[in-house]
C-alpha cells in the first residue's frame, strides 16, 4: 500500500518512503517548499492538515503553539503519514510561494562529495574537483556558487563558484585562490587533499549568462576565472553563436592559467576570442600581448558598447571600474551582471 | 466548516463535461501529446471573476464619462489621434479573433483546467472587444475630425494594414490547438503586449490622450492571465518530449511573423504618430520582449529543451529600421488611408537621429521630398515618385521594404504558376511551411492593376461625406484638403508589381 501526501493548491500527489518527512518526500521528488532547519525548530516549513492524518515529531512542541495545533497547522518536516495512509496538506495560506516555485523544485540542497581531483594552476590558485555521491546531481547554471564547509569547523561555510559547465553530471569544480592563512584555502594540499570528503550546499547566486541576441564582454581577474569559464563551456555546449570577447587580467605571465584551453576554443569557435591582460608586463621576458589594467585594455578595444551585456567576476575594484567604463559607454546598467569576489580565504 | 475556495474550485473542476453526447469535431487536430491533466492558471470561479471585471469595466466607462467632459479628444496631439483611426480598429480586430481563439480552444483542448483558464479568457476577450468600439465611438463623438472613425473597422478591412492585422490575428483561432496557443498566449500576449498595452498608452499620456491609457491598462489587467494560460499550455505540452520539435518550429514561425506585425505597429504608432515620445522603441523591445520574455520566460523553458528564437539575431537587426521603412510606405501611399498623415519635422528629425544614429542619411531625405508634396495646388504626390509599388508580404502582409527601404530584403518567388513576395527569407520558411495557408490570398495590389488611383479611393469607400474630399491627407491642415478631383488630375494608375510584365 502506498503512503502519500498531496500538496494543495498545486494538485501534487507525493509517494512518501517508509518513515519519510513530507518534506523529505517532496524535495526527493524535485519539489519546493520553504524550509529551514529541517528539524522541527524553525517553523518555516508550515502547512495546514486539511485531509487525513500525520504524526507529528516531538521536536515541534515550541514551534507549533496550541492555536497551531488547534487549527491543524502542521511542519512538513516534522510531519510522518501513517503507512498506507493519504493526507492532504495546504500550504497556500502558509507560505508565500508560487506555483512555478513549488514546481522549480528544490534549488538549494545539501550534498556529500569526494576531492577528486586538485590542479595547481599557479602558485596561489588551485582547481578542486569534486564527485558528488552515487545519484546525486546538482542542477545549476553556469556562473551560480556553491558554499563548501570548512573542515572541522562550527558550521563556517566559504563559497565558490562553479568553473565547470553544467553539463558535466555529478561533478562541481571550483577555482580557488590560495590566502595565507585562510581558514578553507590555506588548507587545500593538506587536510583538503585529494580522496577527502566535503558538505557542499547550492546552488546559489544570481550571476548567469542571460538569454539574448546580444553580444557579450566578459572581464576577470584572478579566481574570477571560474564562473567565466563554466559560462565559455556552456555557451560552446550550447552552440553559442553570439559573439563573446573574454578579457583576463592577471598580474605577470605566472598568474595566468587555461590559456591553452580558451586558444583551443578560440581556434574553434569564431565567435569566442579571449584577451589577457597582464598589469606587470614589465617582469615578463617575452609577452607580447595586452598590457596594464584588465578595464584599461578592454577601454582600448572597444569605441562603445551600445547593445552588449557585460559579465564580470573578480575583485570589487576591478568590478567597479569595468562597470563605470560599461555603462559609461552606452551599456545599460541592467545588462551588466557581476559576481564581487570578496577574499574569505 | 465553510469550504475553502479552494476546495470550491477542486469541486468545480469535478463537473466536467465530455463528448459523449455529440461526436468531438474539432476544427483542426493537434499534432501535440496533451496530457490531460493540467493546471487552471486563473485558480477563480467564474461568478467571482465576472464580479472582478465587471468592476473593472465600470472604471473605465467612468473614466471615458470624464474625459469628454474634460474635452479631452480634441486636447490631444491630432497627429497621434489621427493614427488611432486604423490602430483602434487593428486592436479590436486582435480582440475578436482571440475571442475566436480562446472558444477554439475550449473546443478543442481536453483538459478541464486549461479550459477553466481558456473560459476566462473567452470572457476577457469579449469585454476587451466591447471597450475598443466604446473607445473608437468616443473619438468618434469627440475629436474635432472624425472622419475614418466613422468607418474604422471597414476601412481597416479594405486598407493593407487590415491584410496585415488578419494575417497577424488570424492565428489566434486557426491551426493545430497547440500552436494557436503558442501565437496568442505565448508570442503575442506575453511577448506583445506590454509594449502594445503598457508602452503605448504612455506614448498616449505624453501626446496628451487619456482615453486610450483608461482603456488599455484595464485590458493590461487581464493579459497577465491570459500568459499563464499560454505558460500553462507550454508547461503542459513540454512534458512529453516528443512535442519539443513541434513547439520550436511553432515559436520560431510565430516570433518571427508578431515581431513583423507588432514591432512595425506599435514602432509607427509610438514614434512616427507622436509628437512627444516618452522613449525609444528599440529600448522598449530589449526590455520587454529580449530580457523579459527570452531572458526570463524562454529561459525557464530551456530545461525541457525548447530554445530561444534562433533567428533572434535577425529579429533585432530589423528592429532597429522596419518601422522607419513602414512609416515612410504608409506616407507615401497616403491618398490610400483613412487618416491623415502628419509628415515629419525637423524637430522630427532631431529627435530620431539622436535615438537612432545615422537615421537621417537614410530616410530624412525621402521625409523632405515628401513634405515638399504635400498641397493639392502644386499637384504632386510621393506615389508618382516610386520607381514601383512594393508588394506586400505574402505572410504577414507588411510592405516589402523591410528592413531598410533602400536595401529591402524582399524574396519574390513562384508558386503554382503565380508570383508571390515575401518581406525577407524567414517569412517565405514560413509559406514554405505550408503554401496552402497564404497562396489563397490574392496581393493588395492585384485586383486594383489598371485602375485610376482616384477609383480606387472611391471604390475603398476613404471618401469623407461631402463625396469629394479624402479621408486620407499628406497634413493636418483643414483648409488644404486633397479632392477626388485633384487625384484624377494626376492620372495615376495602379500598377500590381508582381504581375509578370512588372520589372
Amino acid at each position: 500500500m502506498s503512503t502519500t501526501a498531496r500538496i494543495e493548491p498545486f494538485g501534487e500527489t507525493i509517494q512518501l518512503e517508509p518513515d519519510e518527512s513530507v518534506l523529505s518526500g517532496i524535495l526527493r521528488n524535485k519539489k519546493f517548499v520553504r524550509y529551514g532547519c529541517k528539524h522541527g525548530g524553525c517553523g518555516t516549513c508550515r502547512a495546514r492538515l486539511i485531509e487525513g492524518e500525520c504524526t507529528l515529531d516531538d521536536r515541534t512542541s515550541f514551534s507549533l503553539s496550541d492555536s497551531d495545533r488547534a487549527e491543524n497547522v502542521v511542519l512538513l518536516c516534522s510531519a510522518y503519514v501513517d503507512e498506507g495512509d493519504e493526507a492532504v496538506f495546504d500550504v497556500s495560506k502558509l507560505q508565500d510561494l508560487t506555483e512555478d516555485e513549488f514546481h522549480a523544485g528544490l534549488q538549494i540542497a545539501e550534498y556529500e562529495a569526494e576531492v577528486e581531483r586538485i590542479t595547481a594552476h599557479t602558485h596561489d590558485i588551485r582547481t578542486l574537483r569534486f564527485r558528488l555521491d552515487e545519484a546525486d546531481e546538482m542542477p545549476f547554471e553556469a556562473g551560480q556558487y556553491v558554499e563548501v564547509e570548512v573542515p572541522g569547523g562550527d558550521d563556517e561555510w566559504r563559497a565558490y563558484s562553479m568553473s565547470n559547465p553544467p553539463h558535466e553530471k555529478g561533478v562541481i569544480e571550483i577555482t580557488v585562490k590560495v590566502i595565507s592563512g585562510g581558514r578553507f584555502s590555506s588548507r587545500i594540499d593538506r587536510e583538503i587533499c585529494e580522496g577527502c570528503r566535503l558538505r557542499l550546499r547550492g546552488p546559489l547566486g544570481q550571476f548567469a549568462v542571460r538569454l539574448s541576441h546580444r553580444p557579450m564582454i566578459m572581464v576577470a581577474g584572478g579566481s574570477g576565472m571560474g564562473p567565466i569559464r563554466a559560462m565559455v563551456h556552456d555557451l560552446v555546449a550550447k552552440d553559442n553563436e553570439r559573439p563573446v570577447v573574454f578579457f583576463y587580467g592577471a598580474r605577470t605571465d605566472k598568474d595566468l592559467f587555461l590559456v591553452e584551453e580558451f586558444r583551443a576554443i578560440e581556434a574553434q569557435h569564431r565567435w569566442f576570442e579571449f584577451v589577457p591582460v597582464l598589469s606587470e608586463a614589465e617582469r615578463c621576458e617575452r609577452w607580447t600581448g595586452e598590457t596594464g589594467l584588465v578595464t584599461e585594455a578592454v577601454a582600448r578595444r572597444f569605441d562603445g558598447f551600445r547593445g552588449y551585456e557585460g559579465y564580470l567576476c573578480g575583485p570589487p575594484a576591478m568590478i567597479d571600474a569595468a562597470i563605470d567604463l560599461l555603462c559609461g559607454r552606452g551599456c545599460k546598467s541592467r545588462h551588466v551582471f557581476f559576481d564581487r569576489f570578496v577574499p574569505s580565504g | 466548516m465553510p469550504a475553502t475556495l479552494e476546495q470550491v474550485h477542486e469541486k468545480g473542476k469535478g463537473y466536467d463535461w465530455g463528448f459523449d453526447y455529440a461526436v468531438p469535431d474539432p476544427k483542426y487536430p493537434t499534432r501535440y501529446i496533451v496530457p490531460p491533466k493540467g493546471k487552471d492558471p486563473f485558480r477563480v470561479l467564474v461568478r467571482d471573476y465576472m464580479r472582478m471585471e465587471a468592476e473593472k469595466d465600470d472604471r473605465v466607462f467612468g473614466g471615458l464619462d470624464s474625459n469628454t467632459r474634460y474635452k479631452n479628444a480634441d486636447v490631444a496631439e491630432p497627429r497621434w489621434i489621427e493614427a488611432l483611426k486604423w490602430a483602434v480598429p487593428a486592436f479590436t480586430d486582435a480582440e475578436y479573433q482571440a475571442i475566436k481563439g480562446a472558444g477554439f480552444m475550449i473546443a478543442s483542448v481536453k483538459n478541464q483546467e486549461l479550459r477553466q483558464g481558456f473560459a476566462g479568457q473567452m470572457m476577457d476577450e469579449v469585454r476587451h472587444t466591447q471597450l475598443e468600439t466604446q473607445l473608437r465611438r468616443f473619438y468618434l463623438k469627440n475629436y474635432y475630425d472624425p472622419a475614418g472613425f466613422d468607418i474604422g473597422q471597414k476601412a481597416l478591412g479594405n486598407h493593407p494594414t487590415g491584410t496585415l492585422a488578419r494575417a497577424s490575428f488570424q492565428p489566434f483561432n486557426t491551426g493545430d490547438p497547440v500552436e494557436v496557443s503558442m501565437c496568442l498566449n505565448v508570442v503575442l500576449e506575453t511577448a506583445y503586449t506590454n509594449p502594445l498595452v503598457v508602452a503605448l498608452p504612455q506614448v498616449a499620456m505624453a501626446n496628451g490622450d487619456q482615453a486610450l491609457p483608461t482603456t488599455f491598462l484595464s485590458i493590461q489587467s487581464d493579459e497577465s492571465r491570459h500568459m499563464a494560460n499560454g505558460y500553462g499550455m507550454l508547461m503542459c505540452v513540454v512534458q512529453e518530449p516528443d512535442n519539443i520539435p513541434f513547439l520550436q518550429e511553432a515559436l520560431e514561425r510565430h516570433f518571427w511573423h508578431q515581431h513583423m506585425s507588432m514591432d512595425t505597429l506599435v514602432g509607427v504608432v509610438s514614434e512616427y504618430n507622436a509628437h512627444n515620445r516618452p522613449w525609444v522603441y528599440r529600448d522598449v523591445w530589449e526590455e520587454w520582449v529580449v530580457d523579459d520574455f527570452i531572458g526570463s520566460y524562454m529561459n525557464r523553458l530551456a530545461p525541457f529543451g525548447l530554445k530561444p528564437p534562433r533567428h533572434l539575431n535577425d529579429v533585432a537587426r530589423y528592429v532597429d529600421d522596419m518601422h522607419h521603412s513602414a512609416a515612410l510606405a504608409l506616407a507615401a501611399i497616403w491618398p490610400l488611408n483613412f487618416w491623415r498623415t502628419d509628415m515629419m519635422t525637423d524637430r522630427d528629425f532631431d529627435w530620431f537621429e539622436k535615438a537612432y544614429p545615422g537615421w537621417y542619411a537614410r530616410y530624412g531625405g525621402l521625409w523632405e521630398a515628401f513634405r515638399g508634396m504635400t498641397d493639392p495646388a502644386d499637384g504632386q504626390i510621393p506615389m508618382q515618385a516610386l520607381p514601383s509599388l512594393p508588394p506586400f508580404c505574402q505572410v504577414c502582409h507588411v510592405p516589402c521594404v523591410m528592413p531598410r527601404i533602400d536595401q529591402p530584403e524582399t524574396v519574390i518567388f513562384e508558386h503554382e504558376g503565380k508570383r508571390f513576395a515575401t518581406c525577407s527569407k524567414h517569412c517565405k520558411w514560413i509559406f514554405d511551411l505550408n503554401p496552402k495557408i497564404y497562396s489563397g490570398c490574392c496581393n493588395w495590389w492585384e485586383p486594383w492593376h489598371g485602375m485610376n488611383l482616384a477609383d480606387v479611393i472611391e471604390q475603398l469607400g476613404y471618401v469623407r461625406p461631402d463625396g469629394k474630399t479624402l479621408m486620407g491627407q499628406p497634413h493636418l491642415n483643414s483648409e488644404r484638403m486633397w479632392t477626388l478631383d485633384d487625384i484624377r488630375k494626376l492620372n495615376y494608375e495602379i500598377k500590381d508589381p508582381l504581375r509578370p510584365d512588372a520589372s
